[in-house]
């Protein structure tokens, strides 16, 4: 995207919510088998201890309850696995994914026209990924970093391509498919996502993105994220998804998993607009080495329920993390978000920045743990809520947790609530500006510190968003 | 349930209980349901986060610690002009119908296994009724605890437009039983309208004693109550302070302070309710710990949907002085009426270095430094209490524990 001004005339609606007609060469059966998950895995190609770790998470999440007890959570009832179809392979001509959008069928190609995928890839992205279905089906990094080494591809081809990186990172150290239900569904029936290596002080000066769109209805969509990054490195990851909304329920159980090498940068951005019928269910868990830099950006727009609370951990002295975070509830969604931080060394940092909008009988909630380790001494951390209400049927919660083992620690957590100030809006209006405009001006002032760590054209869509929201025309 | 049951806990237990203190039918029928209940109730709710329970309540071992039938009533009632101070046993007699109306209003001997188990047992009753347009200063109850287990039950009812400052004082009797106790108390407050409740409390119980308290208010329009408390004893302390603003423009504080050292536990809450309109709370909590000692905090700011024009603040700081102690805090803000001013904030560190090196090198010694600057740090606690008794009782009980 050139300009803001190109962003302004898209239709941020009509790119999010188009349909398409359902096509895939393959659709597993409804539900989750030893039978299903061995068809994938073959489809794929895939090698023995692959298929050995996807059997093995299939028992942990046999065995593992549905999260129902935490307070005040969203309701899961509505998710029953056995009704989800786990894995679409759309019917792209080649079983790799291609490096030229024009090499992609049209009505596939269209789709990531309107969400202006190939657009930003021309003009601000090192790498783009485009995941539809279950499925990566464009993947393209420009020339200068493959040379300097740099992997970015998806993980499908990873696991062929780069087995041992893969064998050795994917869902044992950092996202054990025992750390929760959903990360054992993810790791029984994942498909998908993106592989990025970053060299030993490879700087990748632009952002590279993947783009997860789900089309089909009644899927679940479990995309795989692997980042890499070695000493001294630096990489920006973007991800951003979409699907448009249909009547049955739609789950997304995505992992991500994120080595922050010692005294490397690795920032995470996503802004995610699920359909409002999707049940948003992720883990995401970096590990961050000494003098390491782990920064989480993330707005939460859509689905139906949303469960996530990106987590660091600050396993070497002197690593740090951010995290920025932004909830948006309108009717009918649960946006249940927040951050986890274990400090685990000396002279760890992190500071959490969470802000939320709930209106029309939406709930956000903040749920957050800061975990501080006996002998991580000389740590602080600093934690902000801001909770911004509309209407009498919306709820906002608050409920961070702080376990504090150490004395030599600088420990703060602050939270606010309000409704949006008659004050100013009485100030905006007798400046000429209409009610809308007026609460329009003050949202996105609100959530200014998230937009402002964002490239432009995120920070631009994300405004674009809010607007809708805002004027109720979305979903 | 899992925690060990009294050995004498039965119903024969509890008709002797009632028989020996000659109670009316309804009480004792209260006493049974409550045992009864016990079988299908759970131990009072504790904040588990990935991998961990906060306060493992079902390690009570009541088997040991509970002797239903050898409780020793040692407490001392102070009663002002107008106000009436009565063990319940007198109060049966002399308001029967007012007991009756008000006795498990406020808590409801279900609430949790323990406050049932309370209910069915407890011996020592104290109700403290002040009539309309009264207004009474220094009301105190004074226990001390010298039997293997004490179960307590605190009734104070305000009618309209009366006031009363009342101090309860929890310590460990001269002639205590060996051994492990246990010291329960239920507090329910009943503010009528317009009336203003100041409830005190001082915990100093010895170090063999577990603690479990559930104090509750429930506001009337216009009505203030305002809790303090202040922990420095026991093995293990259960407190729950919590206000229900059920009436328009009704108001709470909460006051807290605690001091916990070697191997003490402290799990200590403070909740606040508002189902009305213009309800405003405070929440204030401040919290010292040395050695191994543990520290559990949950706040609550419930805001109802109703609840129009809602202020509500809470403030949470813990002083670590010993690197082997631990501090776990969960404030939670829950606001279901945007008409809302809330904000909370928590926070722990240890005493600040600059301080420190400052009174150093005005040839204070680091010891007296150190001391000087946890005083220091419940100041704004200190500030926050009204009743001069109180606030130097709790000053001079921290100043002797830093002297140790």
């Amino acid at each position: 995207m050139s300009s803001n001004e190109d962003l302004k005339d898209t239709n941020t609606e009509a790119r999010f919510e188009f349909k398409k007609k359902e096509r895939s060469s393959f659709q597993a059966e409804k539900g989750l088998t030893e039978e299903t998950i061995r068809v994938i895995s073959e489809d794929k190609g895939e090698p023995e201890w692959m298929l050995k770790r996807r059997l093995r998470a299939l028992e942990h999440f046999q065995e593992m309850p549905m999260p129902t007890d935490w307070p005040g959570q969203p309701d899961l009832s509505e998710v029953d696995v056995d009704e989800i179809v786990p894995y679409i392979r759309p019917d792209v001509e080649t079983r790799e994914s291609v490096d030229d959008w024009t090499d992609l069928p049209d009505d596939i190609k269209d789709t990531f026209d309107k969400l202006g995928i190939p657009e930003a890839e021309k003009n601000a992205l090192s790498g783009v990924g485009a995941q539809y279905e279950s499925e990566v089906v464009y993947q393209n990094m420009q020339e200068q970093w493959e040379e300097k080494g740099v992997i970015f591809c998806n993980m499908d081809e990873a696991v062929r391509e780069h087995e041992d990186l893969v064998r050795e990172h994917f869902m044992t150290k950092c996202v054990p498919p025992s750390d929760n239900k959903f990360a054992a569904l993810h790791g029984a029936i994942w498909s998908g996502g993106s592989f990025v290596y970053v060299p030993e002080d490879t700087v990748v000066e632009m952002p590279v993105q993947a783009y997860f769109r789900m089309n089909s209805e009644g899927m679940g969509q479990f995309e795989h994220t692997l980042i890499i990054a070695e000493e001294g490195s630096e990489v920006h990851y973007i991800e951003g998804c979409s699907a448009p909304k249909y009547s049955a329920f739609n789950l997304h159980s995505g992992g991500v998993e994120v080595f922050v090498g010692e005294d490397a940068h690795v920032q995470y951005s996503t802004v995610q607009n699920w359909s409002k019928n999707t049940y948003n269910l992720n883990t995401k868990r970096a590990l961050v080495e000494a003098d390491g830099r782990m920064e989480w950006i993330s707005g939460s727009m859509g689905s139906k329920a949303t469960m996530l609370y990106p987590a660091s951990i600050l396993k070497g002295r002197g690593a740090s993390d951010n995290h920025i975070t932004i909830a948006f509830a309108g009717e009918g969604q649960n946006i249940d978000t927040g951050a986890k931080v274990y400090h685990n060394a000396p002279e760890t940092k992190s500071t959490i920045e969470s802000k939320s909008i709930s209106k029309d009988g939406g709930r956000t909630n903040y749920r957050g743990l800061v975990h501080i380790a006996d002998g991580a001494s000389d740590s602080s951390t600093a934690v902000e809520c801001d909770a911004l209400m509309f209407d009498n049927e919306s709820t906002s919660d608050t409920m961070p947790y702080m376990e504090i083992n150490e004395s030599k620690v600088d420990v703060a957590h602050e939270a606010t609530v309000g409704k949006i100030g008659d004050e100013d809006i009485f100030y905006l209006q007798s400046r000429g500006l209409d009610d809308d405009d007026a609460k329009q001006m003050i949202v996105s002032g609100f959530i200014e510190p998230l937009t402002e760590e964002l490239p432009i054209e995120y920070a631009v869509e994300l405004n674009r968003l809010v607007e809708l929201e805002m004027e109720g025309s979305l979903g | 349930m899992s925690a060990q049951v009294p050995a004498d806990l039965s119903e024969a237990t509890v008709h002797q209980i009632a028989e020996r203190r000659d109670e009316p039918d309804w009480l004792r029928e209260t006493r049974l349901k409550a045992l009864k209940a016990m079988d299908r109730l759970e131990m009072p709710d504790v904040i588990n986060t990935p991998g961990r329970r906060w306060t493992d309540l079902d390690q009570l071992d009541f088997g040991e610690l509970a002797d239903p039938l050898n409780q020793s009533d040692d407490t001392e009632r102070v009663t002002d002009e107008g106000v009436e101070v009565l063990s319940f046993t007198e109060a049966m007699v002399e308001y029967p119908e007012l007991l009756e109306e008000n006795f498990g209003s406020v808590i409801d001997p279900e609430t949790n296994y323990l406050t049932a188990l309370s209910v069915a047992l407890f011996t020592t009753g104290t109700f403290v009724y002040v009539p309309e347009g009264v207004d009474a200063e220094d009301v105190t109850i004074r226990t001390d605890m010298n039997s293997r287990s004490l179960f307590s039950h605190t009734l104070v009812v305000t009618e309209d437009s009366s006031s009363v400052t009342i101090l309860e004082r929890i310590d460990t009797g001269d002639e205590a039983v060996e051994g492990e106790r246990y010291y329960s108390n239920l507090v329910e407050v009943d503010a009528g309208e317009n009336s203003y409740v100041q409830y005190g409390s001082l915990q100093t119980l010895d170090r063999d004693t577990y603690n479990v308290t559930l104090k509750r208010g429930d506001a009337d329009v216009y009505a203030t109550i305002d809790w303090i408390e202040g922990n420095l004893g026991s093995r293990l302390t259960r407190s729950d302070i919590e206000t229900e603003l059920n009436g328009d423009s009704s108001e709470s504080q909460i006051v807290g302070a605690f001091f916990a050292h070697e191997d003490q536990h402290f799990d200590v809450n403070a909740r606040v309710w508002h189902e009305a309109e213009h309800t405003t709370a405070d929440l204030v909590t401040r919290g010292v710990l040395d050695d191994t000692a543990r520290s559990v905090y949950e706040g609550v700011q419930d805001v109802g949907r109703d609840a129009w024009d809602t202020n509500s603040y809470q403030r949470e700081n813990t002083l670590m002085l010993s690197d082997d102690s631990e501090a776990d805090a969960s404030p939670k803000l829950i606001i279901n009426n945007h008409d809302t001013e809330a904000s909370h904030s928590a926070t722990v560190g240890q005493v600040d270095q600059e301080d420190l090196l400052y009174l150093t090198s005005r040839s204070i010694s680091e010891r007296d430094a150190r001391n000087m600057l946890v005083e220091g740090f419940f100041v704004p606690v200190f500030e926050e209490i009204a009743v001069d008794e109180l606030r130097e009782d709790l000053q001079s009980r921290i100043r002797a524990r830093l002297r140790e």
